[in-house]
Formats: structure tokens, C-alpha cells, sequence
């Protein structure tokens, strides 16, 4: 990665009319401002839109919230390297809002050589997905650390360039 | 799933895949007799029309924006055809050119996605997009290559691939620099010739014969393809004003969705979208988009659902072209926006928008009061308006596919609906949500 300046996008998933749907993009606009350097191509609602949007990355992060089980405001950071996309059953039998998910999407950008060097997916626990504006209290207080970790990322590839 | 002497066969999709939104059908075949089709939809409702009650109306465009990932534009388009008709105020030519432009922008983005990557699967035996790149990986390039095109458009115009945010009531907040919109030629002109080989590919797919009898509603626009403007009209005369066929359309809730269905005149099922689009407008198309047509073997009038990508695909062509000439003629709006102000000493002012969103009309209807505060907005959605059509779909495949095997049957079922490239998750957003189960 030396001779140019890498590549990072940042893409926040979700709603802002749907409460705590709406961290993702929240989270990513804000660490993009924090961090100085890298891009926000969100917010998304569709894992589709990364297509074209993401090609060519060094790092992309996709900020979403999560419904895993884990306790409200949980953080949680996958790399989808060591991800098996293999193993995602394939669009006949999935069940999905918006046609292929984000595994798919990956596994499809990979199919035709358009896939960042590396994606990361950054989670944060929700609690409240109803209507309306606004974070819960709990996922609202989350914010910051989500925040440190999305900017963490960006700037590790920042240094190691 | 289950069938045997006497006892009802039942077709259950409980998932629907590769629909924008959560959706299931089921259906029930009894003596060799389709007796229930329920398109079923279960994302919660989604009360943007409520939510809308008390904004200022400038919000509206970037409010319901949000409804559809896919068709954003759509959304602002209608809701600034509406506030604007509250207003009394037609914006100006430079305008609305570069509305038509980032609508163009839509449609290549949406039909590229539903073509190659939601569609066309279904006819080349392929699970998903991802088993299609495996297996012709040069043609998942090339709608990716479309579907990229669109978004340059997207980002040029409106500011952002997704969610554009360049878009105002009256026009625009910024008229973009001529430079950056004449850089669109040569990626728009590479489009072009893409979308005309998307048309040849789909044409030569083993397509099924199952022709329907539709009720077509779509908009008219004087010579031009309708996009961003026209009036409502039908394959059976109508040719109303927006605010009459608000009016004549009559949603009605049923228990097992929480979208509304649509009749018009509270009565007649009927089909928008890209089918109703070319039979009410074939005759408009530029004649690069019209040779495609009748290379791909479309007579003036389609009536064939399965075909529906064929048509989708003439639509990418015009899309491209459209584009590309609006490129070449584009003269910065100055100013960018008109100025659209609530009437004044006007309590209630109404106003009706509609356009031409790519799954079909799209309108948008508000009442606002004299400080610009909505006092009322209801928003129909093309799937709310085909739901009852679709149904019909598939009351007619599954009776004329009696002898598939139940797997094959439900593959076809789900064919069927994505046929239409229904949109759920904008579809399930009405008010009142009163289900009652008996």
C-alpha cells in the first residue's frame, strides 16, 4: 500500500426513521468527520448500493445495527476476511428485505472482482427498532465508543501506509 | 407444502427473496382449482404519512426519500409536484430538464438491479446473482457497469449516490457545474451501447407464455416517454389530472398486509409500472430505444409479465439516451430553484404530484396551511396499487402450472411476483393500522 494514499470508505446502514436502525449512518458520518480522512458513501438502507460504491478500496467499513442477542449498545467488530461466504445459503432460500444481504453482496463483488482488499463490519447492538427518530438511551450512549473504534480502523491503515 | 387426493395443495413462500421488502404469498389449489392466492405482506406499516403531519412542507422530498433505498428520487419528485401544486407554481424549463435528468439516473440504477441481479436468475436457472457472476460473469459486469452509470448520474446531479441531497421544492439547491455534467457523456454513451446488448441477452431467454389481461395505468406525457410528469391514463381512455385520480383510486386495507390495495373507482383492479408504461406510451419511445423494441420482438403492447424484463431492458436504453441528450443540451438553471411559497391567506391549499417511478406511478398528495405545515399527506406507492393484480398473476400461473412439481410451482409463484419488481417495504407505510382476524 505505499506510493498512494489508501483507500477507505465508510458506509453506515440503516434508518434514521427507525430508532436505533439509525447508529450505522450516525456513527459513520461522525468517525469520517472525527478521523479527517476517509470517505462516508452512506447512508445506505440497501447492502446493494455498496456495488460500485465501494470498488477499489483499500478498507471498507460498514457500520450497522445488530439484533444478535447480546446486550443493547454492544460493539462488535467482524472482519469479513475470515468470513466463509461460501457457507450463505444461496437467494432461493434466503429471506431477505432488500434481495441480497450483506454477505451476499460481498460474495457477489468478489464474483466479479470489484471487492475492497478488506471489509470490516462494525456492530452496534440495538434495542429499540420501532418507528420514529432518535436513538434509544442505551445505543445513544454506545456512540462514542463505536465512534473511537470506526476511527481506530481508519487510522490503522492510514499508519501502515 | 402438501397435496394429495382430496386434500387442498398449498404453495407457501414464506420468504419472499429478491423483493425489495419482506413480503410471502400463499396459495391453495383444491380439486385441481386455484381457490386462494394471498399475497401476503408482513413489514410493519410504516406510518410515513403520519409522521409527515406537522413538518414544514419544504421537508417533504428529503422526509419521504427515505421510504425506498431504490427509488429515492421518485419521492422527491412527486412530493415537489405536489408542494408545488399547493403553491401554484411550475418550475422553470432548465428545471425540470435536470429533474428529468436524475430521474434518468434512477431508472438506470433500479432497472440494472432488478435486470441483472434480481431477474434475470430466474431465467437462466440460477439460484442467485452470485451463482449468475459465476456462471457469466461478463454479464453481471455489464449491469454492474449500468447500474454504476447511474450512480455518477445520481452523485452529479443529486449530490449522492443514494438519498440524493441536491433536491428542493422549486428545484434544486445547487445547479451543477457544466463541466462535471458534460463528463457524463462518454460513461452515458458506453451505457447506451450496454443497455442495448442488455436488451438482445434478455430477449433471447426461454421466456414463459403466460399473457394477462390488464387494466394498464400509467402516465402520458404529451410526445415524450412519461418520467417526471404527465397525466394518468389507462389502456380503457382515462385521462384524468393528478388530482382526479387521486381522487378515483380508492385504498382499502386488508387484514393480511399492511399495504394498502388499490382499485380505481373503488372498483377495477389494474396494473402500473414498466408493461402499463410501454403499452400507453410505446409509440413515444426514441427510435434508438424503439429499433430495440422491435428487435426484441415487443409489438406496441406487452401483456406478457414475464416479459416484463424485456421491457425493463427497452426502458435502460431510453433511460440512457434520454440522459445523454439532456447531458449534451444541459444549460445551468439559474436560479436553481424557484421560489414556491405557501398561498398566502390560504388555510388549506391541496396539491397532487405524480411521476413515473420505475416500478410505476408514484403520487404524492399533501394539504398544507398557510406557514407551509402539512396538515395532511398521503403517499401511494406502485406495489400498493399492483398488489391486487399480482394476485391475479398468480392465480393464472399456478392454475396454468398444475402439473409442475410443487417446487417448480413455487419457483414460478415466485417468478411471478418479482415479475413486477415489487417494491414491499415502500408499500407498507399507510396510516391506520387496524388488522382483525377472525
Amino acid at each position: 500500500m505505499t506510493g498512494r494514499r489508501p483507500r477507505v470508505v465508510v458506509a453506515g446502514l440503516g434508518s434514521e426513521y427507525r430508532r436505533d436502525d439509525g447508529a450505522g449512518p450516525l456513527v459513520a458520518a461522525r468517525a469520517v468527520e472525527h478521523a479527517g480522512v476517509g470517505c462516508d458513501i452512506g447512508p445506505m438502507t440497501d447492502p446493494l448500493d455498496l456495488l460500485g460504491a465501494w470498488d477499489g478500496a483499500d478498507l471498507a467499513i460498514i457500520v450497522d445495527a445488530v439484533r444478535s442477542g447480546a446486550a443493547p449498545g454492544t460493539v462488535r467488530v467482524v472482519d469479513l476476511a475470515a468470513f466463509d461466504g461460501a457457507a450463505t445459503p444461496a437467494g432461493r432460500s434466503a429471506t431477505s428485505t432488500h434481495g441480497i444481504g450483506l454477505a451476499g453482496v460481498f460474495r457477489l463483488a468478489h464474483a466479479v472482482d470489484h471487492a475492497p482488499l478488506r471489509v470490516v463490519v462494525v456492530g452496534i447492538e440495538g434495542e429499540d427498532f420501532g418507528r420514529g427518530t432518535g436513538l434509544s438511551p442505551t445505543v445513544g450512549a454506545a456512540l462514542p465508543g463505536a465512534v473511537n473504534r470506526v476511527v481506530d480502523l481508519i487510522r490503522e491503515v492510514h499508519v501502515c501506509a | 407444502m402438501s397435496h394429495g387426493s382430496g386434500s387442498p395443495r398449498t404453495i407457501g413462500v414464506e420468504g419472499l427473496s429478491r423483493v425489495e421488502g419482506e413480503g410471502s404469498l400463499r396459495v391453495v389449489v383444491h380439486d385441481g382449482t386455484v381457490t386462494d392466492v394471498a399475497l401476503e405482506i408482513f413489514e410493519p406499516p410504516r406510518y410515513f404519512e403520519a409522521l409527515l403531519v406537522g413538518r414544514h412542507f419544504t421537508e417533504a422530498p428529503d422526509i419521504t426519500a427515505r421510504i425506498c433505498g431504490i427509488c429515492p428520487v421518485a419521492y422527491q419528485m412527486s412530493a415537489c409536484a405536489a408542494m408545488e401544486d399547493a403553491c401554484g407554481v411550475t418550475v422553470d424549463d432548465r428545471v425540470a430538464s435536470l429533474r428529468r435528468l436524475l430521474y434518468c439516473g434512477e431508472w438506470i440504477q433500479s432497472h440494472a438491479l432488478h435486470v441483472y441481479l434480481l431477474h434475470a436468475p430466474d431465467f437462466l436457472g440460477c439460484a442467485d446473482a452470485v451463482e449468475l457472476a459465476e456462471s457469466d460473469r461478463g454479464a453481471v459486469q455489464r449491469g454492474l457497469g449500468l447500474k454504476r452509470t447511474g450512480n455518477l448520474i445520481m452523485e452529479t446531479v443529486g449530490g449522492r449516490a443514494v438519498h440524493p441531497v441536491n433536491v428542493r421544492v422549486g428545484g434544486f439547491y445547487r445547479a451543477p457545474d457544466p463541466d462535471a455534467v458534460a463528463a457524463l457523456a462518454d460513461p452515458l454513451r458506453r451505457a447506451r451501447d450496454a443497455a442495448l446488448a442488455t436488451v438482445d441477452w434478455v430477449s433471447r431467454f426461454d421466456i414463459p407464455d403466460v399473457p394477462g389481461d390488464y387494466r394498464f395505468v400509467a402516465l402520458r406525457d404529451g410526445d415524450r416517454y412519461p418520467i417526471e410528469s404527465g397525466r394518468p391514463s389507462s389502456s380503457e381512455g382515462l385521462d384524468a389530472s393528478p388530482a382526479e385520480f387521486g381522487e378515483l383510486v380508492v385504498e382499502e386495507h386488508v387484514a393480511r398486509s399492511t399495504a394498502l390495495h388499490a382499485r380505481l373507482a373503488g372498483r377495477d383492479p389494474y396494473l402500473t409500472g414498466p408493461l402499463a408504461r410501454y403499452a400507453l406510451n410505446s409509440g413515444t419511445l426514441p427510435p434508438l430505444a424503439a429499433e430495440a423494441a422491435e428487435a426484441a420482438g415487443l409489438g406496441p403492447v406487452c401483456s406478457n409479465p414475464f416479459q416484463s424484463i424485456v421491457v425493463r431492458s427497452v426502458e435502460l436504453v431510453l433511460a440512457c439516451d434520454e440522459a445523454l441528450a439532456l447531458v449534451e443540451a444541459y444549460a445551468p438553471p439559474d436560479p436553481p430553484a424557484d421560489d414556491v411559497q405557501p398561498r398566502p391567506g390560504v388555510n388549506a391549499s391541496v396539491g397532487t404530484g405524480v411521476t413515473e417511478a420505475p416500478r410505476g406511478l408514484l403520487l404524492h398528495h399533501y394539504e398544507i396551511d398557510q406557514d407551509g405545515t402539512i396538515l395532511h399527506a398521503r403517499i401511494m406507492p406502485p406495489t400498493s396499487q399492483n398488489q391486487l393484480t399480482i394476485e391475479a398473476d398468480l392465480r393464472r400461473v399456478v392454475q396454468g402450472g398444475l402439473d409442475l412439481a410443487d417446487d417448480d410451482l413455487q419457483w414460478r409463484c415466485e417468478q411471478a411476483v418479482r415479475n413486477h419488481d415489487p417494491c414491499i417495504s415502500c408499500a407498507a407505510h399507510f396510516l391506520d393500522l387496524s388488522v382483525v382476524t377472525t
